[in-house]
């Protein structure tokens, strides 16, 4: 297969007339088409492999607000996910889950299934649920009522599972509903046992690639309806697709250039955008680093646990607003001054604040700009009681330009820095002496001439001039690029290549569900060559990859199970 | 950082306790918080000023108060098989609280004396009845350390009330005293600086350790109920040490047991507080009306509580009727009582409300200088 990006891709990279696809406009979206005449991304890729992934947590509990309403209590029953290739996501296709953990989605389950079905209380406060979240009465509550199970299972399975349930599989859940409400006596208890049963069904837990052929390449598989639908929501909304998608996906409508963009165009337009957002860039900056992140109370006493919540919290708050509210370009991330501030980060960052979040614009002489500046970052990466350049050099590295920085070797003596010197009053005189071992030095001169320019914030992420009495030195360089400052870091790392690229690897996995190969350097090449043309608008980017043929597009792979008949779904293992 | 006014101290010296933690740490990060030439502390822990020792014997010669309301009681109504009713017993104490005779009160009640107190001297005379401060300033006015000095209730660091008087500073909002120093060009040394208390309407924020509050807040002014106590003075810094010029009357929040709202209201009031970027603490002295300040004292404890200290409410009222040292009425007795009131305070960044809401609040700062009253 030799098309590229889906139609609307290819209009925005402007490929339009060497594929001869003449009306490219973008009405749609109501945005203009982005000028992309220069670009000449020309590659042959086909997609990338179906993958069974485990839900994650964030998916898990964004689908049942969806389903069942936001104010369920469900826990958090879901082990961490093994990062892979810089993302939680794409180890979700290589993650098992141990009996104790099934253990916990079945105490999550029980716990939602009775709130489902809660007949409410006054004085607990809790609302009757089963009066909305059950579209019938049954005609005694005390009895089975096969139509109104069925009616709710019809409904509700067809969210949970992601498709329309099939008849066989309604009869069976509405004959078990049946039994629990004979046994128990109890209608709402009978649907109870059904929606736990459900909820723990690999068809709910699991999110499966299901492939079919592709009618318009010969001997190609996609992904069915549903499974794109699947895919296009996990990676926009960060949950289950809605009614008016399913309902996309079931009409055929998905898989026309025309009604693909316009599914794609109404998720980016939703205000559920924003949890999609929020997953994607919590996991690409390994936020999820911040549940074993502490800092001890005696050196920095102003970091509580609630602060370093806020800290995730604003930035993530400042990359919504600037890129999807603001839709600014995605490099200026790390250039801005606008944020949010919240009560226990104000006294952190030396600033008012009032009740609640609250927008803030640091002055220009704060030395406050863009991301790196932000306690999030500052605090995440530095020990508990001190900063570390090397850290913060490696996090911007591996996080933000894709790059894989060695682990240190296994006899590496690390007292130069643990125990230093006390003469060593700063951390450029303490690293300067560690990087005389050329065991170090390999490692270090590529993590610390960047990390020590954001000397000038101790490990809470406050603001000094000197350490110890002594002046800092924030110079340093970037991969040739030299500067001053924790600013001159930011500009370095706005004007560094690799920036952009390296979102856009990580958007692309985030949302085909895997780590990259070599076989997707052609897609990525060409969606960052069309990111840039549109100005580094991570709207744009999303659009891109959810509208790409490779997005629906499945490769084989050696570990892909190929039916015999055709005509079939394949599932991946 | 709480100011020396705790047993268990060999010394209590207003240097100590005008001493204030906040040096800066290993990594010299911390904030110059005095922006546009502006600071402001809100108040985060107090303590009257009472002069302790470690075994109480240089200030309560005569021991410790060990009568209150139950000693009281049981001397007065013995277990002896007289029949009693309700009235002529417990609601007679408890009137005898509300309602006390100065004269009626023959249980004994020991006053603090020695050398030795803490406060500011307030009329400018080293008079026979005044304190020398542990640095050696003469003259101190603190006729209500004598009063209460000698209480259990109110000696650090276990005292009830003691106990209780930070955790009431910090947890009731209503006591968040506000204190804004403006036109500052230096918190070392600057003879002119304008000083303005106000009311704040927000909580503290407790830093890592639990134990401190932390610094940088912010406070939204009250110019609504809090009018009372918006308070302009004139003070200069010396070292470090803010010192105001009296003022006729200040309103001070003061809410004590159960967070009732209230107020010192202190007459001749200045203040003396150490000063740094990120804390300050001293004494806000004056002289207090003995009967306003005995129904705070009624109002703000209940019988229960005055008990787990040995505290004779009607022996207070009788002591500083005693003492009262100043505001003599028309038949020469003194009406009100020379106190210190020790404040801890912690650095805030003050949110006011725009210029033309606070403009229209109805006026009520107090910029009158004190006049010779005494």
């Amino acid at each position: 297969m030799k098309v590229l990006l889906s139609r609307s891709v290819v209009c925005a990279v402007g490929l339009a007339a060497g594929f001869g696809l003449a009306g490219c406009s973008d009405a749609s979206s109501g945005r203009a088409a982005v000028k992309t005449s220069s670009v000449t991304a020309v590659a042959q890729y086909a997609g990338t492999p179906a993958r069974v992934r485990r839900m994650t947590q964030s998916q898990y509990t964004n689908t049942i607000a969806y389903v069942f309403g936001s104010d369920l209590s469900i826990g958090e029953p879901f082990a961490p996910l093994p990062r892979t290739d810089g993302l939680l996501a794409s180890g979700a296709s290589s993650a098992g889950m141990t009996a104790g953990e099934f253990q916990q989605l079945q105490r999550s389950a029980s716990a939602i299934a009775t709130q489902v079905v809660d007949k409410g209380n006054l004085g607990d406060r809790t609302s009757p649920r089963r009066d909305f979240l059950v579209p019938c009465k049954p005609a005694a509550i005390d009895a089975p009522d096969d139509a109104c199970a069925a009616k709710f299972i019809r409904q509700t399975g067809r969210l949970l599972f992601r498709h329309t349930l099939p008849d066989a599989l309604v009869t069976e859940l509405t004959g078990n509903a049946h039994k629990g409400a004979a046994e128990l006596k109890d209608f709402y208890a009978g649907l109870a046992t059904v929606i736990e049963g459900m909820l723990l069904d690999p068809g709910v837990l699991l999110i499966t690639d299901s492939t079919e052929p592709d009618p318009a390449h010969a001997g190609k598989r996609r992904l069915t309806a549903n499974a794109l639908a699947s895919r296009l929501s996990f990676f926009l909304w960060d949950a289950a697709p809605d009614d008016e998608l399913l309902k996309a996906a079931e009409s055929g409508a998905l898989y026309t250039k025309k009604g693909r963009a316009a599914a794609v165009d109404r998720m980016i337009a939703s205000p559920r955008l924003e949890a999609g957002v929020r997953a994607f860039f919590d996991d690409m900056f390994g936020f999820e680093e911040f549940a074993v992140t502490a800092k001890d109370p005696k050196t920095y006493p102003m970091i509580t646990g609630q602060t370093l919540l806020d800290s995730r919290e604003q930035t993530l708050r400042t990359v919504v607003d600037h890129l999807i509210t603001r839709k600014g370009d995605y490099r200026d991330l790390f250039l801005t001054r606008n944020t949010f501030i919240s009560p226990t980060l104000a006294p952190v960052y030396g600033v008012p604040s009032s009740t609640g979040w609250s927008a803030y614009e640091f002055p220009q002489d704060a030395h406050r700009a863009g991301i790196l500046s932000q306690i999030s970052f500052l605090a995440l990466h530095s020990h508990p009681a001190r900063s570390s350049a090397t850290k913060r050099g490696k996090a911007l590295r591996e996080t933000l330009l894709c790059q894989k920085v060695p682990p240190p070797p296994p006899n590496v003596d690390f007292s130069a820095v643990e125990n230093p010197d006390p003469t060593l009053r700063t951390a450029r005189e303490r690293l300067t002496r560690h990087s005389v071992n050329p065991v170090c030095a390999g490692c270090h001169k590529i993590t610390d001439p960047i990390g020590l320019a954001l000397e000038t914030f101790d490990g809470a992420g406050r603001y000094r001039d000197t350490e110890k009495g002594v002046k800092l030195d924030t110079s340093g360089s970037l991969d040739g690029k030299t500067f001053n400052s924790s600013e001159g870091l930011g500009s370095a790392l706005h004007d560094h290549p690799q920036l952009a690229s390296c979102l856009v690897k990580r958007m692309y996995s985030f949302g085909t569900g895997g780590p990259l190969s070599n076989a997707d350097t052609p897609a990525v090449e060409a969606l960052s060559a069309a990111f840039a043309q549109a100005g580094y608008r991570v709207p744009d980017l999303l659009r891109m990859i959810a509208v790409s043929d490779a997005f629906s597009e499945v490769v084989e792979t050696p570990a892909a199970v190929k039916t015999a008949d055709a005509g079939q779904q394949t599932v991946a293992k | 950082m709480k100011h020396a006014l705790t047993a268990g101290f060999s010394a209590f010296v207003l240097g100590a306790a005008l001493s204030v933690a906040g040096a800066a740490s290993a990594d010299d990060a911390g904030a110059n918080n005095v922006r546009d030439r502006s600071i402001a502390y809100a108040v985060s822990g107090g303590h009257w000023g009472l002069y302790q020792t470690a075994d109480g014997k240089a200030e309560c010669p005569d021991g410790i108060n060990e009568v209150g309301p139950r000693e009281t009681f049981k001397a007065l109504f013995p277990d002896d098989g007289t029949k009693r009713s309700v009235v002529e017993t417990q609601l007679a104490r408890e009137a005898a609280i509300w309602s006390p005779e100065e004269r009626a009160y023959n249980f004994p009640y020991h006053h603090a004396g020695g050398k030795v107190g803490l406060g500011l001297n307030l009329d400018g005379k080293v008079g026979p009845n005044d304190f020398t401060s542990p640095d050696g300033e003469k003259g101190i006015d603190n006729q209500l350390f004598r009063a209460l000095g000698c209480l259990r209730w109110l000696r650090g660091p276990d005292g009830i009330g003691y106990h209780f008087s930070d955790i009431y500073m910090r947890e009731f909002n209503y006591n968040r005293g506000l204190i804004e120093l403006t036109n500052v060009d230096s918190l070392a040394d600057d003879p002119d600086v304008d000083v303005t208390i106000y009311r704040g309407r927000d909580a503290l924020m407790a830093d890592a350790t639990g134990a401190k509050i932390m610094p940088g807040g912010t406070q939204r002014i009250d110019t609504k109920f809090g009018q009372k106590f918006i308070t302009h003075l004139k003070g200069k810094i010396v070292n470090g040490v803010l010192t105001t010029e009296p003022v006729k009357e200040m309103y001070w929040p003061f809410a004590w047991f159960g967070g009732n709202p209230g107020a010192q209201h202190i007459l001749d009031m200045r203040m003396r507080l150490k000063l740094t970027q990120e804390r300050a603490n001293g004494f806000i002295a004056g002289y207090e009306n003995i009967e306003e300040w005995y129904y705070g004292l009624a109002r703000g404890r209940s019988t229960h509580h005055l008990a787990y200290g040995s505290v004779s409410a009607p022996g207070i009222y009788k002591a500083i009727h005693e003492l009262a040292d100043a505001y003599p009425d028309a038949s020469g007795k003194n009406t009100a009582i020379s106190m210190a009131w020790g404040t801890d305070l912690t650095q805030v960044f003050l949110k006011k409300p725009p210029k033309e809401v606070a403009e229209a609040a109805p006026a009520a700062s107090k910029t009158e200088r004190a006049g010779d009253r005494r």
